[in-house]
């Protein structure tokens, strides 16, 4: 009976404590309730509020956003790959058209069906000219599904331009 | 004898034959079959449901609130990934392992890219075996934490999985530097890694440890010491070390059980055997020893994490031997298990010298673990059950793979 | 209120149902504000302590957000499910709100300040609350459900078992003022800070703190509730105005208890100090809030306890508990009364 009193006295107690955590997770510590000093990366808010704030480029760097083509370095506007169709045969989920171009190696038509990809980086390890890599854009949304099919090469022309 | 194996389960009765069985399915109608009392409510927790972490369905018979049988369902996230491993090649299929469990994906990614390497025979470097060991001990705190967040959810309380995110948030921040993304990250390669650490990545780990260990202490505090807590989950669900033999029930649930069997230990794999690491056992066997077994573990893996930044060698980080996308996988078989999780994650490879394996069998730990669960959580109320559950750490997509 | 009138009319009865009119008119105006404050409060403590911002986009600081949401659940559709009881299943959510008016008519705001001058207010107060219970019970009942039958189940054990310990808690303050009358036990609580019966009394008020929240069915009580084990309790398949009422209730009901816990624990009216502008009601309102926040701040700390252990802390605790604070009171009463 003693024990049991002491128990729940123990646990009252504990559930204090609790409160305690969550009173000073929200509130935050006082010197920067009281405005007294600055918060450090949003404390004691943790989240990105997407359209104002967003995501540091040095985070970016690592991320693998839908592949695109590498500008060649002579011409930005055409890119390095010479249509040896090991990306098509290599990607596991079929995303990938590449329709070789009527003279040289250059293809006339790459694009990538991002609705299928699964960003698992194949293509880019196989490409033997090193033409693919991950792009790092994470804000890239589309309201139709065929928006979502890249045309690469018109990409690369449209940003080797600028 | 109706014979139940041969029950067509396209049949169902219509209304002119029993009004009755027009509710329910297939599942439904055969649970009711096994009625064990008559006034009992045969109730169906799942496919959505909240606490059971996806679309895992449970049937279950009530008499008042104690559950007097329950039976789980399965098959509402098939998505047949040994049948995608026969079909693709080992390259097109390792991003798949990715995506069979979500909280731990990179020891899946372990475990297939060491069954390939066992049967072709590919010695990996000793970087890469440390860069292997750093990016999976990290992924099991991240999935440790975030069992811990949702285990409390489903015991009523809704703040911790929101901290939970914050430490999950800073390990995916790191895992995303090496592979790139931030859930079904696809890290290892045959005979490597995809891509090597950064000092970037050197200062967040380095920096992440006390961190994690400060957290830690406060996450005992709000919740470990919680009276509520406590009391709901000490002595919920005892398993003993027989049910979980019977059931080859792994990982934290076993050694909540008391079996001190961590695959790390009993089968060392990769550069596991250099570090000093304890196998936390529970003390009780019931959901309160499977917690602390889980909570224990992430301060053994910051531990392992500790010793493989120190201990990291330079060196490549890619087998010279690495093989190419158009590679053949020799014939022969091969079995590899690691430690995930959520127990021990094997698979089986059988290569007949094709472009694809003849055979590939993953055992996923969270199969075995929840067919323990009509056993153990018949007799008791529906919220111990449903923390029994919760204690299991369950993903579904692996168990239903 | 009557002295405005004076001068017009001198008929006792036609001042009283005024009176009454106009007090019922201001409880409601009231009830309505509070749900539209108190949902957005609830969402911005759970996003401070879950340290994200809470409501953010619509309007300043998102207060506009409870206009939003409302507007929605008026334009939603009140699904029925088959084979429930139709009549019933609509007559749950009123009857949740409905009681609450009346409740309220007898609380004490300020020192005079009060809807109907009756010396057995609590009674009347303790008398409705058990109707909250019975509405939880039909709507459960109604809904052709199991989920919201087992729900209902609990409510039903539920508010039998912290009945009892409320009733034994507030008894000893009868006792100890002599009065089941609001209004007296306010004015009893004058003077000094420790002439409240937070101080005199507070084996009561710990009792009465718990069975707070077992009344109001809110964390870490919340079974018939019970959104991991019962995905929603009683009211799983109220959609709409049928859903808002049943949430209003449940923030009507905290807001009676924090009126009672700041009139009868927290000295209601009395400053602790003199603050100018600040008199009699807004130190109850301001009592009132805070007690709220507390009961926002316990609901997003803690998980659910289990329902046999919710009855245990009931009857094996809370109710010798009571028993015994009721004894002691009574003794010393008896004592320092002679």
């Amino acid at each position: 009976m003693f024990k049991a009193i002491v128990d729940n006295v123990k646990g009252l107690y504990s559930l204090l404590v609790g409160l305690h955590i969550t009173g000073r997770y929200a509130l935050g510590p006082f010197p920067i309730w009281l405005k007294l000093k600055k918060p450090e990366n949003g404390y004691p808010q943790l989240t990105t509020h997407y359209p104002r704030q967003t995501i540091a480029d040095e985070d970016l760097v690592t991320f693998r956003g839908p592949v695109e083509l590498i500008p060649a370095e002579n011409d930005p506007t055409k890119s390095k790959c010479v249509s040896c169709m090991m990306c098509v045969k290599a990607c596991p989920s079929n995303c990938l058209t590449v329709v070789k171009g009527d003279e040289g190696k250059a293809p006339k038509l790459w694009t990538s069906n991002f609705t299928l990809c699964s960003l698992c980086g194949t293509c880019v390890e196989v490409c033997p000219a090193s033409a693919l890599r991950f792009s790092h854009d994470i804000y890239w949304v589309a309201e139709k599904r065929e928006d979502m099919i890249n045309d690469l090469l018109a990409k690369l022309a449209k940003n080797g331009r600028n | 004898m109706s014979g139940s194996l041969f029950v067509n389960p396209f049949h169902f009765s219509t209304m002119h034959e029993n009004p009755g069985d027009m509710l329910g399915d297939f599942y439904t109608h055969n649970f009711e079959k096994g009625r064990i009392s008559h006034d009992s409510m045969i109730i169906n927790l799942g496919p959505q449901h909240p606490s059971t972490h996806g679309v895992l369905r449970i049937l279950a018979e009530l008499h008042g609130e104690y559950v007097l049988r329950a039976e789980p369902i399965l098959g509402y996230l098939h998505r047949m990934h040994d049948k995608m491993g026969q079909v693709k090649t080992p390259w097109q299929f390792l991003p798949n392992t990715g995506r069979v469990d979500y909280l731990h994906p990179i020891a899946w990614n372990w475990a297939y890219v060491g069954a390939v390497e066992r049967l072709a025979g590919i010695e990996v470097p000793e970087r890469a075996e440390y860069l292997r060991v750093i990016a999976c001990e990290l992924n099991r705190i991240a999935s440790h934490v975030m069992w811990w967040g949702a285990f409390v959810l489903d015991l009523g309380g809704v703040t911790p999985i929101l901290y939970a995110f914050e430490e999950r948030e800073k390990i995916n921040d790191m895992l995303q530097i090496v592979t790139g993304s931030r859930l079904t990250m696809n890290y290892m390669r045959f005979g490597g890694v995809c891509a090597d650490i950064n000092d970037r990545f050197i200062k967040m780990a380095r920096e992440f440890i006390p961190r994690m260990r400060e957290r830690l202490e406060m996450y005992h505090k709000l919740v470990t010491g919680n009276v509520i807590l406590a009391r709901r989950i000490t002595g919920i669900g005892p398993f003993d070390p027989d049910l979980c033999y019977r059931y080859g029930v792994t990982g934290p649930c076993l050694r909540g059980a008391g079996v001190a069997y961590d695959t790390r230990r009993a089968e060392p794999y990769g550069v596991y055997d250099r570090f000093r690491f304890d196998i936390p056992v529970g003390e009780t066997n019931c959901s309160m020893g499977r917690y602390m077994v889980r909570m224990r573990e992430v301060e053994e893996s910051l531990k392992i994490l500790e010793q493989a930044l120190d201990q990291l060698p330079d060196g490549p980080i890619m087998a010279p031997k690495a093989p190419k996308a158009t590679w053949k996988l020799p014939a022969g078989e091969a079995y590899f298990a690691v430690e995930g999780a959520r127990g021990k994650i094997g698979i089986h490879l059988a290569g007949d010298g094709g472009k694809s394996p003849y055979r590939v069998k993953l055992r996923a730990p969270g199969f075995s673990n929840l067919s323990l669960f009509a056993e153990a959580s018949q007799g008791t109320l529906l919220a111990d059950a449903l923390a029994i559950l919760g204690s299991l750490d369950l993903v579904i997509p692996e168990i239903d793979r | 209120m009557e002295t405005i009138l004076v001068p017009y009319t001198t008929d006792i009865t036609l001042l009283s149902v005024l009176k009454l009119v106009v007090a019922l008119v201001a409880i409601i105006l009231l009830l309505i504000a509070n749900s539209v404050v108190m949902v957005y409060l609830e969402r911005k403590v759970a996003g401070f302590v879950q340290r994200r911002p809470g409501p953010y986009e619509v309007g300043p600081w998102g207060i506009l957000q409870t206009v939003a949401d409302t507007v929605k659940l008026l334009g939603k559709q009140i699904l029925i499910p088959g084979n429930s009881d139709r009549f019933l299943f609509l007559l749950a959510p009123v009857l949740s709100m409905f009681p609450m008016f009346l409740m309220f008519l007898v609380i004490p705001y300020g020192p005079i300040l009060t809807g109907l001058e009756v010396n057995l207010g609590l009674l009347l107060i303790l008398a409705f609350a058990g109707m909250e219970g019975l509405a939880v019970i039909a709507g459960g009942w109604a809904s052709n459900n199991k989920y919201s039958l087992i729900g209902a189940a609990r409510a039903v054990s539920q508010s039998v078992a912290y009945e009892i310990p409320l009733i034994l808690a507030i008894l000893a303050l009868a006792f100890q003022h002599g009065s089941l009358d609001l209004s007296v036990l306010n004015r009893a609580q004058e003077g000094w800070i420790w002439n409240w019966n937070i101080f005199t009394q507070p084996l009561a008020f710990l009792i009465f703190v718990i069975t707070c929240f077992g009344e109001t069915n809110r964390a870490p009580f919340d079974l018939p509730e019970g959104e991991s084990e019962l995905t929603g309790g009683y009211h799983t398949e109220y959609s709409g105005m049928g859903f808002a009422l049943f949430f209003m209730a449940e923030y009507t009901s905290m807001m009676l208890v924090s009126f009672l816990a700041a009139v009868l624990f927290l000295g209601g009216s009395n400053a602790p100090v003199d603050i100018p502008l600040i008199n009699g009601v807004w130190w109850t309102l301001i009592k009132m809030g805070a007690f709220m926040t507390f009961m926002i701040w316990v609901r997003w700390t803690f998980p659910r306890v289990r329902f046999d252990q919710l009855l245990n802390i009931n009857w094996k605790w809370l109710l010798p508990l009571g028993l015994l604070n009721l004894w002691v009171t009574a003794l010393v009463m008896k004592v320092v009364g002679n």
